[in-house]
């Protein structure tokens, strides 16, 4: 009986025009937005010099060897540079005389071009590299900095050596958007069947109430969790500790299929379903838009239910996490789910 | 004596602090046409409610089929049939995956819904979305599937509410055809026709009681009074109409006195219909 309930809906939400296109159009669209997005973090400060008379100064073995710096043949050619590219954030012009001084440690003023809005922080580190690159051309100077030695520790990850890209950041909102859509699409379904009087039909037959309801858990779960699977397998994440990588998707579509239901119990038709998703969707939304943008986290954000789903998801997917890292996350999601389903079942067999 | 395939005894149900069903009782038998008539908010439809397992009695019984409706429902609702009040299809399947699915809830082998959809005159659209039907299509489909599992008892709430001609007529040969095959058919309406047609017995219900249950004949003959409307022609070419009561001592010598003494154009007979009983007993018409 579950079975013929599952196909009937299938059948229904796929008819349903704006759910079939939705869902079909989603996926492709949150894939190609996702391979569109840099999957490498470029965190290059390219920097513009021009040196007068290079051949005679020893600053210029010490430009070249650093990567990020680039020595123009004329000053008007590096300005037309920075003017005309993105690639550089400073240019430096050094007249013979003052690479003369700076080879001989003695003090220079010299001009420094930035591009628009470059931050202080910027122009410190600039600052800092130029004294770097004056010292490699003074070995006598450098060799008061052989002094310090330090052990590098990093607590955690070390992100430096490989900082998450912006697709990598969006992957937790992604897969929480693609799931979402489908808390419409139950929570249409499950609307209709009360509002159209067909549960009634349904439930007055040989079929029992806890039937309907797992009929609908499931089929949601099928729309829910065959996304999240689809689209984890196209963006090559499963091989990331796949099964704790399935069990989060599964408990994800669980909050989503028991978040439909709670729409569906308070919604009386498909204008309601729909204010009542968009609330939610703002609200789900934002835990994954923190991941995107770090400094828009605060600690009420996990009272957000969907916090639980995309943590787990940027952590396992972005920082190797295990299940004892995840195990409190997914141990809410799963009574999250199992609540707001309770809740959700107890008001809709009121209105059979 | 066979057991009734409907006993009700002392049922009432309230919505809030509206009686709407106040201590009924009757019978039905194995393969009876029963008819509940009464105007809308009679209590018609939560008797029906009450039957079909939809809704808990206040108090009293009600055993279908030697099944307590309470305490073993689901047994009751699988041996049943519901054509509802208001149209419940799944509008964007079509007609066939309508029944199929039901078919596959009551586990019906070989369920054939072409010949069920041939005897509801929908063969030729059987593939064509519920959306697109006009009322009287919905309403047959709708008397289809509650016959998907040939059920022992048809229960039909207004089957032909607001229907053609037609599609009245197809639906009136399905109940027929069910009470052949030895069906118990309960019938909510407030056409009296329907009711005075198709019912072996009619039940007038009001305020949630029953005020009377019988054959419709009998009704008419315990609360009906017959008559001849004779149509006269008068000396100057004129008409008049005559109306002689029958059922009475005098009966017989009147219809001789008026038609020796004058000039016959036209004679009718009239007797009461199920109305004019149920405003009799009532006070109040079906309609209101």
């Amino acid at each position: 009986m579950i079975g013929a309930l599952v196909v009937k809906d299938m059948k229904l939400f796929f008819r349903n025009r704006f759910f079939a296109v939705v869902t079909v159009l989603g996926l492709v669209a949150y894939l190609i937005i996702y391979f569109l997005m840099p999957s490498q973090v470029d965190e290059s400060l390219g920097m513009a010099f021009f040196l007068e008379n290079p051949e005679s100064s020893s600053l210029y073995e010490a430009l070249t060897d650093e990567p990020d710096a680039y020595v123009f043949d004329s000053e008007a050619e590096m300005l037309t540079a920075m003017e005309e590219t993105n690639d550089f954030f400073v240019g430096l012009s050094i007249p013979e005389e003052s690479a003369a001084a700076i080879a001989k440690g003695e003090e220079v003023t010299l001009n420094a071009y930035y591009a628009p809005g470059v931050p202080a922080e910027a122009k410190q580190i600039f600052h800092d590299v130029l004294v770097m690159i004056a010292n490699a051309a003074n070995p006598e100077m450098l060799a008061n900095f052989d002094r310090f030695q330090e052990t590098e520790i990093v607590l955690g990850n070390d992100m430096s050596r490989a900082p998450l890209s912006m697709r990598d950041r969006f992957v937790p909102l992604l897969l929480m958007a693609i799931v979402i859509m489908e808390v419409f699409g139950l929570a249409t379904l499950l609307t209709r069947d009360v509002e159209n009087g067909t549960a009634r039909a349904l439930i007055t037959g040989p079929l029992r109430l806890h039937q309907f309801f797992i009929a609908k858990v499931l089929i949601g779960m099928i729309l829910a969790f065959g996304q999240l699977l689809i689209l984890i397998t196209i963006m090559g994440r499963l091989g990331t500790a796949p099964l704790l990588l399935l069990t989060t998707s599964l408990l994800g579509g669980f909050l989503m299929v028991g978040t439909a239901f709670l729409i569906a119990a308070i919604s009386k038709d498909n204008m309601s379903v729909l204010a009542w998703g968009v609330v939610s969707f703002i609200l789900y939304f934002i835990p994954g838009l923190s991941i995107m943008l770090p400094g828009l986290s605060t600690g009420w954000m996990e009272v957000i239910p969907s916090f639980f789903f995309v943590d787990s998801l940027h952590r396992i997917l972005n920082f190797e996490a295990g299940w004892a890292d995840v195990n409190r996350n997914l141990a809410m999601l799963f009574a999250l789910g199992i609540g707001t389903l309770a809740i959700g079942s107890a008001v809709l067999r009121r209105r059979f | 004596m066979t057991q009734p395939a409907i006993s009700v005894k002392d049922l009432s149900y309230s919505y809030g602090d509206n009686l709407a069903v106040d201590g009924i009782a009757f019978d039905v038998a194995a393969g009876e046409v029963i008819g509940f008539l009464g105007p809308n908010g009679a209590g018609k439809s939560t008797v029906v409610k009450i039957l079909t397992g939809q809704l808990t009695p206040l108090k009293g019984t009600a055993v279908l089929l030697g099944l307590d409706i309470v305490k073993e429902r689901k047994q009751v609702q699988h041996q049943i049939g519901i054509s509802f009040e208001d149209t419940n299809l799944y509008e964007q399947m079509s007609a066939v995956e309508n029944l199929d699915l039901f078919a596959k809830l009551y586990k019906v082998e070989n369920f054939d819904a072409m010949s069920l959809l041939e005897k509801v005159g929908l063969a030729g659209r059987e593939k064509e979305r519920v959306a697109s039907y006009s009322k009287g299509m919905k309403q047959r489909l709708m008397v289809a599937r509650a016959m998907v599992s040939d059920p022992k008892m048809l229960f039909l709430d207004e089957p032909t509410d607001g229907l053609d001609p037609v599609s009245t007529q197809t639906i009136h040969a399905l109940i027929r055809g069910a009470t052949q095959r030895g069906t118990t058919v309960f019938l909510t309406t407030h056409d009296m026709v329907e009711a005075d047609k198709l019912s072996n017995r009619v039940a007038f219900i009001n305020q949630g009681k029953i005020v009377a249950l019988d054959t419709p004949a009998r009704l008419k003959q315990r609360f009906g009074l017959r008559a001849l409307k004779v149509e006269v022609e008068l000396p100057h070419g004129e008409t008049a109409i005559r109306e002689v009561t029958l059922d009475e001592e005098q009966t017989a010598q009147a219809v001789f006195d008026l038609f020796r003494n004058e000039r016959i154009v036209t004679v009718h007979s009239e007797e009461a219909t199920l109305e004019d009983i149920f405003f009799d007993i009532t006070g109040r018409g079906l309609q209101g």
